[in-house]
């Protein structure tokens, strides 16, 4: 296989273990990517890929699990408006995730960088 | 996708993965059917109570109420009323009975359907032996439904 | 537009889209009922409005099929139709049924409705979406085959794709599992279950067939990208669809009295559920990324990738959230419910729907694609529609977590109807939301009429 096809295999592997760090393998996912990462070279596509992987993981940490157990301690175990916010603002985040990472991984398919500058610096 | 994965095989595993899981499901349909006497109270399926879920029908309860947790869920589940009415089936006639005609200002309101004595002993049997139905882990989790 | 039988499907879109508006004008009926419990009691109660509200979603839903598959059939099949006189015959036989039955719902009692059809010769009302009089269900059967016959004749003798090929399964079997809906045994338990063969076979299985072909045309069509990519997605995701939802249908007989094993296929193959619905959405996202052309109806575009999010959040996140038998357990039969069942509508079928017209319309009308102002105004339509439709569920699935604790969960459960009124603030919340979706759809109406500048082409003519 020559570089460039390594590096697209690479890109789309970074992607896909992003979106599986947010559905079927949390943190396996994310481990996967590290070892990715320490495989890229700097200004790649595989790196840009890895680091677009590692930083959705990241932010998707503590937007689901930091706040919402920031939620849970403050609003109380016991009353029910801490679950009715964690409920809705559980989901609806983390499918905004999973539609985020799922749009990465059809762009990595193309090895095209994302158009905006997401998550990449 | 790949192309070492053709549309050829996405066609067999879309052809094959249907029919086999259809016969998986009418199999298990098949069980099902079989053991449901255990649960599902045949037993005490009478004439009435067969006259209950007519009136049942008929009088579209379900637009309403769930039974079983299926149905509306604008008034409460009645799976297990009787339960919740004392096993009474006459508190049940009585509440279906007194339903006031132009309803209860600003307030949700069953309807009154003017059935008869004969309907109002039907439903409520029917009602009795929808409770006596042995679901899972004795599904409603409490009395309220 | 290259036959000029398409062209039938024309008047079954607006007639689907007319009795769109009666659905969601007795939807914001009902949400104010939830809060004013009087209103129009008792002229209109709530189970007349109720049944009013899904069973016209579910006419105008299959008005809005028939039409897509008068308008792709022929196309994909490369001939007319097979007999464009009984198209629009069974149209109005289905207009007419249909109107009879809402009639029906509105002005007379449910029982006198029962008594005057003759229910007690074949008892088939009052069931939960099936509330249609027995001779309107034998008419919906003598539609439904027509029609069948009709689209199969053209495709099995014109030029077979796997677009129309599953097109027609999928067709086939709406009308086959709808048969199950005439069987009404008096055993409580037996009748829930064969009721799903309708129910959930339906929703869950044929009619993803449905949708994943319209989705699949209207994608070859607005993005050019290679039909033999799209007809290898295609299969792969409704292979998933019937892999996952047919034993997946176990999640309906957690609680109902059947075998406790349904417990466990029910959780696991259900989960899987979600799949087919995020590979179509993966799908959309890699054709529309990889597209070959800028199709002027940008419209047309924008609902195909809305009805992939859409039908993924509502039919898969949403359905996901109370699928295990443990959490189900606790929200079966709540407002969850209901968040779910709104938004899986909407997003997988009511957009699909209105994806195919939006793509259609203008061909149907002799343009490419809609003017510029007109388009305009159906995207503002779109995310007017979409969004409120999210707010709706979301406020709903609010309402249902609260409903869960303290009737079902706390320690000292409450009565339904104490809870019923301390959830009063997410319903007043989902009334406006569903006001919004209202004067979205008449946005989305008044964007047919609308004049503007037309689109200007590039090069490369898109069909």
């Amino acid at each position: 296989m020559n570089t460039d096809d390594l590096q697209l295999k690479r890109a789309t592997s970074s992607a896909l273990l992003s979106l599986l760090n947010l559905t079927a393998l949390p943190v396996i996912g994310f481990i996967g990517l590290l070892y990715v990462y320490s495989k890229t070279k700097p200004n790649t596509i595989d790196r840009y890929y890895a680091v677009v992987g590692i930083k959705t993981s990241l932010l998707a940490g503590i937007a689901l699990l930091l706040v919402t157990l920031l939620v849970i301690l403050l609003g109380g175990f016991e009353s029910p408006l801490t679950w009715v916010y964690v409920t809705s603002y559980f989901v609806i985040v983390h499918a905004s995730f999973i539609l985020f990472a799922t749009w990465t991984l059809t762009r990595s398919w193309t090895g095209e960088k994302l158009k905006r500058q997401i998550l990449s610096k | 996708m790949r192309e070492t994965f053709t549309k050829g095989m996405a066609r067999n595993i879309y052809y094959g993965g249907g029919i086999f899981f259809l016969l998986v499901l009418i199999g298990l349909s098949v069980d099902t059917v079989r053991s449901l006497p255990k649960t599902d109270n045949s037993q005490n399926l009478t004439e009435t109570v067969a006259a209950g879920k007519r009136v049942w029908e008929v009088n579209n309860c379900i637009g309403c109420h769930s039974l079983l947790g299926e149905g509306a869920y604008f008034a409460p589940e009645l799976g297990n009323v009787y339960t919740r009415f004392g096993e009474s089936t006459e508190n049940i006639k009585a509440f279906i009975k007194y339903r006031p005609v132009d309803g209860i200002p600003g307030r949700r309101s069953m309807p009154q359907f003017n059935l008869t004595e004969e309907e109002l002993e039907a439903i409520a049997q029917f009602l009795k032996y929808t409770d006596g139905i042995k679901t899972a882990r004795n599904w409603p989790p409490n009395i309220q439904g | 537009m290259k036959y000029e039988s398409q062209g039938i499907a024309k008047m079954y879109f607006i007639a689907a889209i007319a009795l769109f508006v009666g659905q969601i004008l007795f939807g914001v009926t009902m949400g104010l009922q939830y809060v004013m419990g009087d209103f129009l009691f008792p002229e209109i109660p709530f189970n007349a409005a109720r049944m009013v509200h899904t069973n016209l979603l579910i006419v105008w839903l299959l008005f809005g099929f028939m039409g897509s598959a008068y308008f792709l059939v022929p196309e994909e099949a490369e001939r007319e139709l097979y007999a464009p006189w009984l198209a629009k015959l069974m149209f109005w036989i289905f207009l007419v049924a249909g109107g009879l039955t809402i009639l029906g719902y509105l002005l007379v009692p449910y029982a006198r409705l029962a008594e005057l059809t003759m229910n007690d010769l074949l008892p088939t009302m009052g069931r939960e979406f099936l509330e249609q009089p027995t001779i309107t269900k034998i008419g919906i059967v003598i539609v439904a085959l027509a029609f069948v016959f009709n689209i199969g004749m053209t495709v099995l003798t014109g030029r077979k794709t796997v677009i129309n090929l599953v097109l027609l399964t999928g067709l086939v079997g709406l009308a086959v599992f709808f048969l199950f809906s005439f069987y009404n045994p008096d055993n409580l338990v037996l009748d829930k279950y064969f009721w799903w063969f309708v129910v959930h076979l339906w929703v869950e299985g044929v009619w993803e067939l449905i949708m994943a072909s319209l989705l699949a045309y209207v994608l070859i069509k607005v993005t050019g990208v290679d039909r033999e990519v799209i007809e290898k997605w295609l299969y792969i995701i409704i292979a998933m669809a019937l892999i996952s939802g047919l034993v997946g249908m176990g999640h309906h007989f957690f609680w109902i009295g059947a075998p406790a094993y349904w417990q466990w296929l029910g959780s696991v193959f259900s989960a899987l559920e979600p799949i087919p619905f995020f590979m179509m959405t993966l799908f959309a996202f890699s054709v529309v990324n990889k597209r070959r052309r800028d199709h002027p109806n940008k419209a047309a575009v924008l609902w195909a990738l809305g009805t992939a999010v859409m039908a993924f959040l509502g039919a898969g996140v949403w359905g996901f959230l109370h699928t295990l038998a443990p959490i189900n357990y606790y929200t079966h039969g709540t407002q969850i419910t209901a968040a779910h069942g709104h938004m899986a509508f909407y997003g997988a079928y009511v957009m699909v729907v209105l994806t195919m017209i939006s793509y259609s319309m203008p061909l149907m009308r002799g343009k490419k694609a809609a003017n510029v102002t007109a388009q305009k105004l159906e995207i503002r339509s779109f995310w007017m529609m979409t969004l409120s439709m999210v707010a709706i569920t979301l406020l709903l699935t609010a309402a249902g977590t609260m409903q869960v604790y303290l009737q079902r969960y706390s320690a000292e459960p409450l009565p339904f109807m104490i809870v019923q009124d301390k959830l009063a603030i997410f319903y007043w919340l989902r009334e406006v939301a569903g006001l919004i979706f209202l004067s979205g759809l008449f946005l989305y109406i008044y964007s047919f009429f609308a004049k503007g500048k037309e689109v200007e082409f590039i090069a490369e003519q898109a069909e």
